[in-house]
């Protein structure tokens, strides 16, 4: 606690410092090391390099989908998949690496159940992958591409952008490859630095003809990753690496949907709404809890889930009842998605606004290595967002 | 021995690799023990004992330095059936087609010429807004469509009509994608040339070169795994090839074993760039074997040529699975687009002489006439009807405007409100 009060007093210094604006730019750097943990002594912290930024919460054992079985999200994955390869017999999986189980353990044992014509390697190149994924679905069998890491998408960009997205409609809907699913491991995870932590879900946004989507824990996953299989329209489904082994809960082993383009409220309140997608729905569940405990806030936390199409109206309807919006994503602020929120929002519900609607959002910069406790928008900085606000 | 087997443990991880194991690997004959111990030169080995045992190649040592030169000087030989005079110059690999086929054979290219001409000049006086003409190629499509089966499926780049009109899809569909009008089944949506057919399983032509390549692979992937008994055909320029796509879906084919023909029009340009600034190597076909894929040059501008390798390659990559890379010479007579004007970067000199001397729809009609299967009042015939259909009048005629109805609006799978 003395610490938290310490930390206050050097935000209120650097307020002091300048104007709002000036402070903006401040958010996060200069913190001493102490002040990140709060016990800590110069030794400890270095101990502690590994710990979360977050705290996954487990969701309630679902009840309505049959027997369930304690996974991880590489384990919801596996048996998304093992369920689709069971279900639909044109349907095949490939990757780099995905015919020994995976980089990420999401393909164990697929290989040895379905055969090898079923799931397979590929050669290293992300451009063939998606190609050789749309004429898979181009002629209607299922095609479940891996992308390494989602920051190895962009040779892909073309086939995704020019050619999946467009093939329904170019055609006159006489071909499709709706099919398609791409899974990808996504975001943050404690030491990836440029090339194994970015969020790319802004560019894909941008690109009517896909479906973007993103699961914040291991039930959330198998549904929509099942449900982006069986969609109608090729889907990007990107997978928060750091969850993997991090987030463990009750899972159906059953086949089970849970829709596309619908946003989750997760918890309902009437002060301010907050709304992220992945990992960072966890961190502002508990900047949640925070506001309660330290402010008396009220908050209302929404995942959003689909990025495109994303659930307008779920937002809206939340923004309408309690008049303020904070969005947090770990992709950089400028043309984030984030943006595509606040704006529409404040075109739907102008006048319901108490107070600017406020993004917290990694910086514009590459993802750094060692700086990525400074880099990513932790509680603190949607803490302290959230409060300025309310204060508004 | 002993000390390869201490030194062994030192630099590899302790997997659990017992002694046994580590034996295996460090056997007699391991290049660095065999040279360096005594003893072990005075024992007898083959041959295979001193061969490379990288996983990454399978090839014998040499110990003389040696660049591999390219030979472009003398490249692939090109395979053709007929001289340019259609006269066949090895009797066993005339395909003995009948005359329905071959009359179809000319009759395709010959119509598609007379189509080409007639909207060439509706994009000049402005009744479309743009077109691609097929000049001096149409023997690389009919011939390799002749040899395919109907259902095989067709992923083009823009140059390939020729296939289409083979497969009979109708002047009134051509046109109609050409004028975006209400019989385009396309809806509209693209820039004319960018034909589609599912019935005839041609898929629906985009404007970004190459791409086409993988997915025609992964199209034969699950044809393959559908046992449908079908063959992918992927056609591309050369200018097309050099896109990383073009590499992609080569290396996949190889790799995974796709029933595929790769069919590669080398027109000798890419809107105004000449092969000699496209690539550095010996053409396209060359590059088949890098990927470990059968490769064949021909002389694209004799369809019979055309139609047998493609015949072949069909026959083996159905029955093999294995891809096929057929590159097939010949020359743009026409220019790029109506966008294009080529006098600016080539001499009409050399068009004339491709258009004059070296023709598919010449040489095959010297071959009709010397089989007594044609004449020139037919000629004159034909020429006439063929541009009666063309330019027969449809119902709504040509200024039938695009379709504005709701069912036809684009399907935009992105309804935010």
């Amino acid at each position: 606690m003395a610490v938290v009060a310490a930390a206050a007093g050097w935000l209120l210094r650097l307020r002091a410092a300048g104007a709002e604006g000036h402070w903006r730019r401040f958010r996060g750097v200069g913190l001493a090391r102490g002040f990140l943990h709060p016990s800590a002594t110069v030794e400890d912290a270095a101990q502690r390099r590994q710990v979360a930024h977050f705290t996954f919460q487990p969701d309630p054992e679902p009840r309505e989908y049959g027997q369930t079985q304690k996974m991880n999200l590489f384990q919801s994955v596996t048996s998304a998949l093992d369920n689709s390869l069971a279900k639909d017999p044109t349907a095949v999986i490939f990757g780099e690496d995905v015919a020994f189980g995976g980089v990420f353990r999401c393909t164990v044992g697929l290989r040895d159940k379905y055969g090898k014509d079923r799931v397979f390697n590929t050669p290293l190149c992300e451009q063939g992958i998606v190609g050789f994924g749309i004429g898979i679905a181009v002629t209607g069998a299922t095609a479940i591409a891996e992308i390494q890491f989602a920051d190895y998408i962009f040779p892909a960009f073309d086939q995704i952008v020019n050619e999946a997205a467009k093939y329904r409609y170019r055609s006159g809907d006489l071909f499709n490859c709706g099919s398609l699913t791409i899974r990808s491991p996504w975001g943050c995870v404690g030491h990836g630095a440029l090339y194994h932590s970015q969020s790319p879900e802004a560019f894909f946004a941008h690109c009517p003809g896909i479906k973007v989507v993103i699961p914040r824990s291991p039930f959330q996953a198998k549904g929509l990753l099942l449900s982006c299989i069986e969609d109608k329209n090729p889907c990007i489904f990107f997978e928060p690496k750091i969850l993997y082994r991090a987030a463990a809960e009750q899972v159906p082993i059953e086949p089970y949907n849970i829709p596309l383009s619908q946003a989750e409220v997760i918890q309902e309140g009437s002060d301010v709404t907050l709304v992220a997608w992945g990992t960072q729905v966890h961190v502002i569940r508990e900047v949640a809890s925070m506001a309660k405990e330290k402010l008396g806030v009220s908050c209302e936390v929404i995942d959003l889930r689909t990025i495109i199409p994303w659930d307008v109206d779920t937002v809206c309807k939340s923004v309408i009842k309690t008049g303020r919006l904070l969005i947090s994503h770990e992709a950089p602020l400028t043309g984030g998605f984030a943006s595509e929120i606040s704006s529409t929002v404040q075109e739907e519900c102008f006048l319901n606004l108490e107070a600017p609607i406020s993004r917290v959002c990694g910086y514009d910069t590459p993802f750094p290595h060692i700086f990525e406790p400074f880099y990513i928008p932790d509680k603190w900085k949607c803490y302290d967002a959230l409060r300025k606000m309310i204060n508004y | 021995m002993a000390v390869a087997i201490a030194a062994a443990r030192v630099w590899r991880p302790n997997r659990g690799l017992s002694q046994a194991a580590l034996l295996l690997l460090w056997r007699p004959g391991a290049r660095g023990l065999a040279r360096s111990h005594p003893h072990r030169q005075q024992q007898q080995f083959s041959s295979l004992d001193d061969k490379p045992q990288f996983p990454g190649a399978s090839a014998e040592f040499i110990d003389k330095l040696e660049f591999i030169q390219p030979n472009v000087i003398s490249g692939i030989p090109i395979y053709r059936v007929m001289d340019r005079q259609g006269q066949i110059i090895n009797p066993s690999e005339d395909p003995h087609l009948p005359k329905e086929k071959v009359l179809k054979l000319y009759k395709s290219m010959t119509l598609l010429n007379t189509m080409d001409r007639i909207l060439y000049e509706s994009q000049r006086q402005g009744r479309i807004s743009f077109y691609m003409t097929n000049y001096g190629e149409e023997g690389t499509h009919v011939g390799s469509a002749a040899a395919l089966d109907n259902t095989d499926l067709v992923f083009g780049q823009y140059r390939e009509a020729g296939v289409l009109m083979y497969r009979d899809y109708p002047l009134e569909l051509f046109m109609a994608q050409c004028y975006g009008n209400i019989s385009d089944l396309g809806k509209g949506r693209q820039m004319p040339v960018h034909y589609g057919c599912k019935e005839r399983h041609f898929v629906t032509i985009s404007s970004p070169l190459a791409t086409q390549i993988p997915q025609a692979v992964g199209a034969a992937y699950a044809a393959k795994r559908a046992n449908a008994n079908r063959v992918v055909i992927c056609y591309f320029g050369e200018g097309a090839a050099s896109e990383g796509d073009a590499h992609a879906g080569f290396n996949f084919a190889a790799t995974l074993e796709c029933p595929i023909i790769f069919f590669c029009r080398n027109n000798g340009y890419a809107i105004s760039t000449p092969t000699s600034e496209q690539y550095r190597g010996d053409g396209i076909a060359a590059r088949g074997p890098g990927y470990g894929i059968m490769s064949i040059r021909v002389d694209g501008n004799d369809v019979f040529a055309v139609y047998n390798a493609t015949r072949e390659a069909r026959r083996r990559a159905v029955a093999e699975n294995q891809p096929f890379l057929i590159e097939a010479m010949t020359y743009r007579i026409g220019h790029h687009s109506t966008s294009d004007d080529s006098s600016a970067y080539r001499s009409v000199d050399e068009v004339n002489y491709w258009d004059k001397q070296d023709h598919p729809i010449s040489r095959l009609r010297h071959y009709l006439l010397s089989q007594g299967w044609w004449d020139e009042e037919q000629e004159k015939a034909w020429r006439k009807q063929s541009r009666k259909k063309v330019r027969a009048p449809r119902p709504g005629g040509r200024r039938q405007g695009p379709a504005w109805e709701a069912g036809c609006l684009p399907t935009a799978p992105c309804p935010h409100r």
